[in-house]
This record gives structure tokens, sequence and C-alpha cells, in this order.
């Protein structure tokens, strides 16, 4: 017999795959441009692309989960208004963070317990969360923007570390942890044990309620955390920011491979899938195509990723 | 000589250059029961996928009826006149008899913009009630038995008019008396010309319903035997390659009870289950499938609520959850493997891992190399093969997931196994080797509870059995009274 190859060699098949297609985009592009290939430009992208990979790494981990996150987008939206607030109000900025990321782990408790105690299905419950973490945000601002975010702040946010931006530190860092969660803890089998079989999960001895609880408490600080660097680049908090976040943030999870079903995904692939997204609206806009092309583009690269998946993979999918 | 119903030639079949047929053959007469056999990886089920259009075989040649066919296609498949009854029927649940009947080559009137309801549920109507008069053709496939759903599948290969009907397994989940209704539809079928082949693990039904088997081992052919004149231990031996370890039965039950269940209850179908079991002691629960044993061991794991009554573990009551029957020394190896028990992508060592996490974890990280070196060698211990615990576990065969189930439990320290149906849907090599294992687990003080369809089986492993009966325990065996005839006796409702 014949030995196949392992689940790890296959997860890194997939990510050297979701990689040869960023290689590719790139090769494109820099024919096509020369200031693509800048180390300027790609700092841009790395720093465009942040903020959506902050949000799909929680994603990520929701999806192999078993389940969906829909209220990202406003999650952060309410966590921005808030954070903001209080740093108006004169909150210490530290302290004004974390109570911004307790809103958006409070936020994916709520969702979290909906579905794992309710019962309830996590599409339903997030499209439910979508809508009310919004009207949060308009409610408490009556729909205006909040200015004046600290110049501290906002030189946290805007400042470089060796060069690179802070943003991409942060996220990068942040993509370190979750690596480290989903492969090197026991909360990280559990994601792909409950994703993967819940029923099995259970028998076993997984705690899924709490599984899933921390999945969507985890998603829900990522959504304030990418809030945070939002508002420090804008300077300022407007209550209607992170709309389509979520489908950008289910997109990049995708392209990198995991599977909407359940039960697999990859960190290294979600980040790839995140620079891919970004580095085809950059290119295109340096070649001065309209955005709905860009938009054109996008749908076309999220379908030829998942025929290539479907092709490659043959009937495991 | 007239020429077979279904003759095949020198079949070969390799995926990413594993050959998995080797130059197979097989041949069928019109109305001949013929049975294929071998263990799970043989080559049964390449062969009739094959047959059924949905592989193409790399060589050989496929001949009906003397002429040779090309079956590139399911659709060209039952345009021959081949049939297959899947294990898992292909239906669709909403939809009434005759309409699964007639799914995809509906009757049609008004020059064919509608279905014709009535002609279809006369027509089912003609093709059924020589089969099973007592199903209603206008009921919904959900309401029907998995029985009547089998004899309904075989209707609609009998509308298609197929000449070769191929039956995977199909006695996995009927109880003897629907089996014994099956053996009369085939044996209809069979008088009318149809040719059956049948595949089973179960020797008893092949014997009862063949005529004659091709045995495959390892995707060869092995032989073609006529039935009865090949003795049962020659066929099995030849499938499984190797010469089978007869054993003795032997108790290793201690005096002290580690498990009590008090008067456990769960609405109809638990009621009132009061039972005992103790140190190195094998107890096998019987009765018919429906009598409440599965609904049973689900309480006693703690993966369903029970009403009332209590689950006492070394003499302490356990609350009934999962992870806390599982602290206490309890663990669940489901009938259903596939849909409770493993999660098929993730590797042997994440499977193993999940009941016992905290041994395997360091300041909350997984030490993936301890994890690794431990849960190979406890597949070594249970024979795991092939002996790779990176592979994702759905990759095994039936009998090789239930062996990496035993070794997760023991990897969670579990003194307490509780076995659904142990060898269910597992070839007949890999049986004994579980057997075996259970009996080790014995040996070592551990207590076994086995719910078990097969009464051989039970036969084998009992030291005591408990009699199931419409959600109650209806009697205990001892020793002495372990028999066929008395389970039955206890097992069946008295009218």
């Amino acid at each position: 017999m014949t030995d196949t190859p392992t689940l790890l060699s296959r997860i890194r098949f997939r990510d050297a795959g979701t990689l040869l297609g960023l290689v590719i985009i790139g090769v494109v592009f820099a024919t096509l441009t020369p200031v693509f290939l800048t180390t300027p430009n790609l700092m841009n992208i790395l720093q465009q692309s942040s903020i959506n990979a902050c949000i799909a790494l929680g994603m990520t981990l929701v999806i192999i989960s078993g389940g969906i996150d829909l209220s990202v987008g406003p999650i952060a939206a309410l966590a921005a208004v808030l954070g903001a607030a209080m740093m108006v109000a004169g909150v210490p900025i530290p302290l004004a963070v974390l109570g911004a990321i307790a809103v958006g782990v409070a936020c994916g408790a709520f969702n979290g317990a909906l579905i794992a105690w309710g019962g309830l299905q996590p599409f339903i419950v997030t499209l439910g969360g979508l809508s009310l973490y919004r009207a949060f945000a308009l409610i408490f601002t009556g729909g205006t923007p909040i200015f004046g975010i600290p110049p501290e702040f906002r030189a946290l946010t805007n400042g470089t570390l060796l060069g690179i931006p802070n943003p991409v530190v942060i996220v990068a860092v942040l993509a370190l942890i979750a690596w480290v969660v989903l492969n090197r803890t026991p909360l990280g089998e559990y994601f792909m044990a409950i994703g993967g079989n819940a029923e099995a999960a259970r028998i076993s001895g997984v705690p899924v309620t709490l599984t899933k609880m921390s999945a969507y408490m985890i998603s829900g600080g990522l959504a304030a955390i990418a809030a945070m660097i939002l508002i420090g680049r804008l300077g300022a908090a407007e209550p209607t920011l992170g709309t389509l976040w979520e489908l950008d943030a289910i997109a990049a999870a995708a392209i990198g491979g995991a599977s909407l079903s359940g039960g697999r995904g990859s960190i290294i692939g979600t980040l790839i899938g995140c620079i891919i997204l970004g580095a085809l609206r950059n290119g295109l806009t340096l070649m001065n195509v309209q955005a709905f092309y860009q938009l054109l583009a996008t749908g076309i690269i999220i379908i030829v990723a998942m025929l290539i998946d479907r092709a490659t993979s043959g009937k495991e999918g | 000589m007239i020429a077979p119903r279904l003759a095949l030639y020198d079949v070969v079949k390799s995926f990413a250059g594993n050959t998995v047929l080797h130059s197979v053959a097989l041949t069928v007469q019109p109305g001949e029961v013929h049975g294929l056999l071998g263990e799970n990886g043989a080559g049964k089920s390449t062969l009739l996928n094959i047959l059924s259009g949905v592989l193409s075989a790399d060589a050989g040649r496929i001949e009906i009826d003397g002429t040779p066919v090309t079956i590139g296609s399911p659709r060209a498949a039952t345009a021959a006149g081949i049939a297959m009854i899947h294990q898992e029927l292909q239906q669709v649940p909403e939809l009434t008899v005759a309409q699964n009947i007639f799914l995809g080559a509906s009757l049609r009137h008004y020059a064919g913009l509608a279905v014709n309801r009535r002609a279809q549920e006369a027509e089912a109507r003609r093709i059924l009630s020589p089969l099973d008069p007592t199903i209603d053709v206008t009921a919904p496939i959900r309401t029907l038995r998995v029985a009547e759903r089998q004899i309904v599948e075989i209707a609609r290969a009998l509308r298609a008019r197929a000449r070769i009907i191929a039956m995977d397994e199909p006695t996995s989940s009927l109880t003897p008396r629907e089996f014994d209704r099956l053996v009369a539809v085939i044996e209809r079928l069979s008088a009318q010309g149809v040719s059956v082949i049948y595949v089973s693990h179960k020797m008893d039904e092949v014997y009862r319903v063949c005529q004659s088997a091709t045995i495959l081992r390892d995707g060869r052919l092995m032989g073609r035997v006529v039935i009865p004149d090949v003795p049962v231990n020659t066929v099995i031996e030849t499938m499984v390659g190797r010469e089978l370890t007869g054993s003795t039965h032997h108790s290793h039950t201690r005096d002290r009870v580690v498990l009590e269940t008090r008067n456990l209850t769960r609405g109809r179908a638990v009621q009132d289950a009061t039972l005992t079991l103790r140190e190195g002691e094998v107890l096998c629960i019987a009765g018919l499938v429906g009598s409440g044993r599965t609904e049973l061991m689900r309480l006693i794991a703690g993966v369903d609520r029970a009403d009332s009554g209590q689950v006492l573990v070394n003499g302490h009551p356990v609350p009934g959850d999962p992870r806390r029957r599982i602290r206490a020394g309890l663990g669940l190896l489901p009938e259903e493997r596939k849909r409770d028990g493993i999660i098929r992508h993730r590797p042997v060592t994440s499977n193993t891992a999940l009941p016992a996490m905290a041994r395997f974890s360091w300041l909350g990280l997984i030490q993936r190399q301890r994890l690794r070196i431990t849960t190979e060698a406890l597949m070594r211990d249970v024979q795991l093969r092939p002996l790779s615990v990176d592979r994702p576990i759905g990759s095994f065969s039936g009998g090789n997931q239930q062996k990496a189930i035993i070794g997760r439990w023991l990897a969670a320290d579990t003194r307490i196994f509780l076995f659904d149906e142990p060898t269910r849907g597992i070839d007949v090599g890999a049986k004994s080797e579980i057997y075996a294992l259970i009996e080790r687990l014995a040996s070592e003080g551990r207590s076994i509870l086995v719910v078990s369809s097969e009464l051989p089986e039970v036969i084998r492993l009992a030291d005591r059995v408990l009699v199931m009966r419409q959600g109650r325990i209806a009697a205990e065996l001892g020793p002495g009274d372990i028999s066929e005839a008395n389970i039955a006796r206890h097992a069946i409702p008295s009218q």
C-alpha cells in the first residue's frame, strides 16, 4: 500500500497553492506597472491588507469551528465609536483600547451564547448581530462621526517599526498568536474537532459550548482591534465604518483554504488570501482601473480559487 | 451452453499508480444470486463502482448476455440493465414511494408537460405488490422503515428493467425478520431471471441466499466458489489470507462493582434501567433494534440527559455530562463511527488526544512529539494498520477506525468501555481482532459493556447478558444460561 500524503503535508500543499496564486498575481502586475514591485508600494499593500487580515484571523477560527461571523463589521464600528468616545473623554489610551476590545469580546460572547447555548444557527445569529451592533453604534453617535482622536494614539498606528508600518507589525504578532492557538493548543484542536464533527467531539469530551463561545469572542476582539487601527489612521470614528468587512474576511479565509463546512482552514493561507485581495486592488488602482472592475476582479479571483480548490482536492471537498 | 448474464474479464483498475484491482473476473448466470466477498479494501467497492459506471476500468472486458458493452457512466449502466442498491439508500425522503420509483424517469401526460401521478402510482403498485403489498405507494419515503425503503429501491431497479441488481451490504440495518423478507424478495427476483450480486460480510447470510460467490483479496481474484459445496471456514480463510484463531471464553470478572445505574429513565426509550458492572467483566446488552440499548448506553455515557435515575462510578454518583463521565473513567465507542466517532479529516493523533488533552499539554501548549510517540505506541498495541498516525482517520478501514477509537480511550486511561455494536460494518478479519482486544481489556481489569445485535458475538464475548425489551431490562442471563434461544425468548415481546 502506498502512503497517502499526511494531513500536515496536505495543508502545506494547500498553502503553497495559495502562495503560488499570489506570486502569479504579483508577476502579472509587476510586468504591467513598474511601480508595483517597489518597496514602498509593497509596504502599502501590506498596510492596506492589515485590517482585513486582522478580521480574517478571527473569521478563520470561527469558520474552522463550523460557524460564520457576519457581524464583525458592525462590532468593529461599535468598538470604534465607544473607544473613540472614551479617548475623547480623557480616558487613558491603554484603558480606552482595552475597553474597546472588551466591547468586541462582549459582542462576540453574545453571538456565541446564542449559538452555543441557544442552539441557533450562526448565520442567522450573526446576521441579527450585524443589524444590532450597527444600530447601537448609530444610536450612540446619532449617526455622526466622532472626531478628536488623540495624536499620541494616532502616532501609534501611523508609526513604523524598523521601516515596517505598525499596523502590519501588530497584525503579524496577532497572526503568530492565532497560528499558535490553532496548531499548538488544545483550543485549536477543539476548533477543528467541532468543525469537523461536533457530535463526535462532544462524545470524545470536547467542551463544545465553551469552544464555540471562544471562537466568537476571539472574532469580536479582533474586530475591535481592527477598528482601533482604522480610527488611529483616520483620526475619526465613523459609526458606519466596517461595512462589508465580513465579506472580505470570508473571501480571504476561503481563498486561503478554509472550508465553509468547518473543520479545515489555515492561518497562513488566510494571510496570503488577504494579501492576494490587497495586491489585486492595489495593482488595479495603479493601472487606473475603475472601481467597478476591481469588484469584478475580486469576484473572479474568489470563484477561480474555489474552482482550483475543487479540482485539486478531488471528491473530498 | 448459454452465455452468462454478466461476465467481467481481466478487469484492472489503479488509482495514482496504486493498483486496486489486478485482472479480476466475475461471472453471473441469469437468475443466479452471486456473493461478492472480501475484506474492506479487497476491491469490492471499486468493482461495484465499475459495474455501475461511476468508475471506468483501466483494462478488461464486460459482457452482458455474451455481448461486449462499455459502461462509461451511471446512465449507461442503467441502460445496460445494471442497478445498484447502495448501503445508504439514494432516495428523496420527502417524495412519495411512487415518485421515488420514477425519479428521473417520470411518466408524463399533457404532451409531456405534467407528471402523470396516477399512472406512476398504478405502475408502482404493480411492481411493488409481488415484493411487498403492504407498502403504500403514496406515502412519503421518510415514513418508511429502512427495510421497506430497500424494497422500494429494488422496485425502482425493476422499473428501469434491471437484469442485474447489485446489493451492497443490504442487511446492515435490518432485523432478522426483515432479513427473512429480503430473502423472499431475492428469491422472487431470481425466479424472474434477474441476477443478484450480493455483497456482505456475514457468512450465514451469504450461505443462505447465494448459489455461488467470488472472493477477492487485496484486489486479486482468489477464486469462484459454489455454495454450499465449500465450507464457511475455507471461504473466510481465503478472504482473510490467514487462519482464524478460535477462542474459548475466559472470564476475568472480579468482585468490585465499578459501575452502577439506578432506575435510569428517559422518556419511553429507557425505563427504570438498573444494572451493575464489575471490574474485568464483559456485560453484553442484547435485544431487538429499538429496544433501548443504544439509548441506555448514551445515558450512561452522559451524552443524553436522563429524566431520572443515577449513574454511579466506584460508588459515587457522577453528573450526566460527557466530560464528567469521561473523567470518571467511562468511554463510549458509538455504533455510527463516521457520524459520532471520528473527526475524519483530522489525523489519528488529533483524534486520540481529544479526551485526554491535559495529558498531552504543558503550559497550555500541546506537546506534539509526546502526543505522536504515545499515539504510535498505543496504535501499535491495538495493531492499527497501516501504522501511520499522521494520516486522517477517515482514510482507514472501519475496523482500523474502531481500533483507533479504542486507542483514544486507552490514552484517556478509560476504565469502563461502552461498546455500541463494536463490529458493525467491520470485516471478518478485523472482527476477531476487535474481539481479542475486548478480551484483553477485560484481562487488564477494565470493564466492558457491549451492545450487540449479533448473537454469536454476544455468546463469544459475554460473561453475563442483559436482555432489553421495549425500553426495560427484561432478563439477566448468567454464564450457564447464555444461548441464542434464551436471548431470543426474552427479547421478543410476548403477545
